[in-house]
């Protein structure tokens, strides 16, 4: 057994985080499928949100996720030279390295938000990564109540 | 006289604060801003700085849910908003905060009487405080009001033996009711009241309503729109300024309607959804600020929408402001009617 | 010629021979007739050039009256710049949003004056003489000390700063960056970011606004300034200038020619944080 499927085979405890992936449709959807069709298991924790590129990905998304309640969120696509569309995920790279800091700064930090290169080709690699996020977000409990982007209920 | 020692109004605060009060008082920082906020321990309460905020909020929150609904699918089910307010001391706001209510509630009890802000104001008890001291911008003697103005309060604080004490005087039930919840903080004795902080006549308000009525298309308007920069923090610390913006917000399971701060400073407050707007530019948008304030407002209510608190004033970094814009207006239609009576053809006012 | 001197008699030269329509710059007085308070000051008359001055406690980044179409209507606009306010019209150039049509600049430093220059000129001033503006320095001991916190900290932190945010956009009409003619906060068909002086919408609406200035601000600091409620928004806008800087070496603000750090890329840019 590998590690991350050592994790999964853990009796669930009662707290299961709720994780979103934003990812790309022409590598990482591609490499989720893959992972699917190869029987590879992966945690059913995360809902996975197609994009044709991570270029499109606004981070006000990641924001919305986390107002809806997510307790961690992942960002994925293809590698630095090979999206689909060129240059999507190089104009993405750069907007997260701000994204990723700006949230840090304010209560949203690396335990909660994650962000990777993975390939149609590496179905593994995915399942493995989400086993690994969401063991980590796990360990770091719900992210109630110290989210400081969540919608509270209104008054 | 009912007595308490001027540093030791925290302990009142905290005394209200046990008899079930939510306490709103100057608070400061530690920066050293004066803001108005519901107090909690530790909190250190400043008498001397008037706050940057006005008492409105805790009348007329920035954001408010005035309807809710309960989704399925395509059904909606409306669901009761009570307004349901905790009971409330503004402690220590100036005369010129306490002067606004008059305009919000002759607002919210016009043409509909506004069930969430009627509750918040007979759950509010006011404790006004005696201005010890004014400032440049203050200019609430020119619009009727006065740093001693008890109008409209409950209770009165006023500074005594040189600032050492402060004497508390209830002026209506609801203020008496205060002062037993106060109990041991206060003691009964004599002071020597201290005389309240002066602020002259900086214009004549009956001017300038009077030359708004004939001034539309001065040039004055544009000099001010030049300025302006647009953004809504006077219309946000006015303590009169009560426009709003109806919002909708839903998930798939509920929707609520709020009601936000809004501000007619701001380009989209009259956009059309054509694209059109009727007040284009700056220049429409702040004619029409000082307009409301000085001459529409008056007409229907027979009150300024302007109490001279000066926190525009005090906020603006271009200076346009309501202080400045009656001063400069007074000073216009003097200069017109000096020359109307020399016989002279009257001169422009420019921007100093 | 003393700085005032030289600075008014340009300015009035300007308006006199009709290479300007409009001079901004900064007058002393203005409400309550404080001598010490410095106001933006809007001169069409060359005899008012008079009461130009400049002098350190001028703080006001005029470069945001440029959005204005009432003053874009005017150009030439000749606007007193020091050198915050340089670098704003340098970058709204490399923006594409003020060319030597609409702006010619009188450019002010410490005590100095340096001219009447075009936005070429004023670049080049900017990399001569002002080469090294930092980011202030209690700003980066404030970021280091918030970042030296857990996260918790941090976010209970922040919490408690945007709770006071009444979204009044002052800190947005303050900025020369801020020109979008519709925000992405006055859209409603998607709601990107809730109207409402809450949590949820004040945390998206100040981390966005630091999101968007990112690698083009200039820590002039006028949005903190215009703040009602001393939200401390520098430090926002201080990290993501700072990561900006370390990641792709932002320096917003010194070329007109200079590429948009958040719209371009490098291929080889660095990103250690991506699995």
């Amino acid at each position: 057994m590998t590690e991350p499927e050592r994790q999964l085979a853990k009796p669930s405890a009662a707290f299961e985080p709720r994780l979103v992936a934003f990812v790309c449709t022409w590598c990482t959807y591609a490499g989720a499928d893959l992972a699917g069709t190869s029987r590879f298991s992966y945690a059913p924790n995360v809902r996975i949100i197609r994009f044709p590129c991570t270029g499109r990905i606004d981070p006000l998304l990641v924001l919305k996720a986390f107002e809806g309640g997510a307790d961690g969120v992942l960002v994925s696509g293809c590698h630095p030279g090979d999206c689909h569309y060129t240059s999507g995920n190089y104009h993405a790279r750069r907007r997260w390295a701000i994204v990723r800091r700006l949230l840090e700064f304010t209560g949203i930090d690396s335990r909660r938000l994650y962000f990777s290169w993975v390939s149609a080709a590496e179905g593994r690699k995915f399942a493995d990564l989400i086993n690994e996020i969401t063991a980590k977000v796990r360990a770091a409990g719900p992210f109630e109540p110290a989210n400081p982007a969540r919608r509270r209920p209104w008054t | 006289m009912n007595l308490i020692a001027a540093d030791k109004l925290a302990d009142l605060a905290a005394a209200l604060a046990a008899a079930g009060y939510r306490v709103v008082a100057p608070v400061r920082d530690e920066e050293g801003a004066v803001h108005l906020k519901v107090w909690s321990a530790g909190d250190a309460i400043d008498t001397a700085t008037i706050p940057a905020n006005s008492a409105k909020e805790f009348l007329f929150p920035p954001s408010e849910v005035i309807g809710r609904y309960a989704l399925d699918g395509r059904d909606f089910t409306p669901q009761e908003v009570r307004a349901d307010p905790p009971r409330t001391v503004l402690l220590a706001v100036r005369p010129c905060d306490v002067a606004g209510l008059a305009i919000l509630d002759a607002v919210f009890n016009w043409d509909y009487r506004d069930a969430l802000y009627n509750a918040r104001r007979e759950a509010t008890t006011i404790v006004a405080l005696v201005c010890p001291a004014s400032d440049a911008e203050c200019f609430c003697t020119s619009v009727g009001g006065a740093p001693d103005s008890t109008r409209g309060a409950d209770l009165v604080l006023q500074s005594a033996d040189g600032g050492r004490r402060f004497v508390f005087s209830p002026v209506t039930e609801k203020g008496a009711a205060i002062l037993k919840a106060a109990g041991s903080t206060l003691a009964e004795g004599e002071a020597r009241l201290d005389p309240p902080a002066s602020v002259p006549e900086r214009f004549d308000a009956a001017a300038v309503a009077e030359w708004l009525g004939a001034n539309f298309e001065s040039p004055l308007w544009q000099e001010w729109g030049l300025a302006c920069l647009g953004c809504g923090a006077c219309t946000h610390v006015c303590p009169t300024c009560h426009c709003f913006d109806l919002q909708d917000e839903a998930t798939r399971r509920e929707a609520v309607r709020l009601r936000n701060w809004d501000s007619c400073a701001l380009a989209l407050f009259t956009a059309h959804a054509g694209g059109h707007n009727p007040r284009p530019t700056q220049t429409e948008r702040w004619r029409q600020r000082v307009m409301h304030k000085f001459r529409y407002f008056p007409e229907r209510f027979g009150i300024f929408a302007c109490t001279g608190c000066g926190r525009c004033g005090r906020l603006c970094p271009a200076a346009v402001t309501m202080g400045e814009a009656c001063r400069q207006i007074a000073e216009a239609a003097s200069l017109l009617r000096r020359s109307s009576r020399s016989g002279c053809e009257g001169r422009k006012a420019d921007t100093p | 010629m003393d700085l005032n001197q030289a600075l008014r008699t340009d300015a009035a030269a300007l308006l006199s021979d009709g290479r300007a329509r409009l001079v901004i710059g900064y007058r002393a007085g203005g409400a309550g007739d404080d001598a010490a308070r410095r106001t933006p000051f809007f001169i069409t008359d060359p005899a008012r050039c008079d009461a130009l001055v400049y002098d350190a406690s001028c703080r006001q980044n005029l470069a945001s009256y440029l959005r204005k179409p009432e003053v874009r209507a005017r150009s030439l606009v000749a606007v007193v710049a020091p050198p915050p306010v340089m670098r704003s019209l340098v970058l709204l150039a490399a923006e594409a949003q003020v060319t030597d049509s609409l702006v010619v600049v009188l450019a002010v430093g410490e005590g100095v004056y340096h001219g009447v220059l075009d936005i070429a000129q004023t670049a080049a001033l900017l990399r001569e003489k002002y080469a090294d503006l930092a980011i202030p320095a209690e700003v980066v001991r404030e970021i280091e000390r918030i970042a030296a916190m857990t996260a918790e900290e941090r976010a209970a932190f922040w919490t408690a700063e945007f709770a006071r945010c009444t979204r009044c956009y002052a800190c947005r009409a303050a900025c020369p960056l801020c020109y979008c003619t519709r925000c992405i906060v006055e859209k409603n068909v998607p709601q990107w970011i809730s109207m409402a002086a809450a949590g949820h919408g004040n945390y998206a609406w100040n981390v966005i606004r630091a999101f968007h200035l990112a690698g083009r601000c200039t820590l002039c600091g006028a949005c903190e300034a215009a703040c009602p409620q001393g939200i401390p928004i520098m430090l926002l806008n201080g990290l993501a200038a700072e990561e900006a800087a370390r990641a792709f070496d932002a320096r917003p603000g010194y070329d007109p020619a200079e590429k948009p750090v958040i719209g371009s890329f490098k291929p080889d840019d660095k990103a250690d944080f991506i699995k």
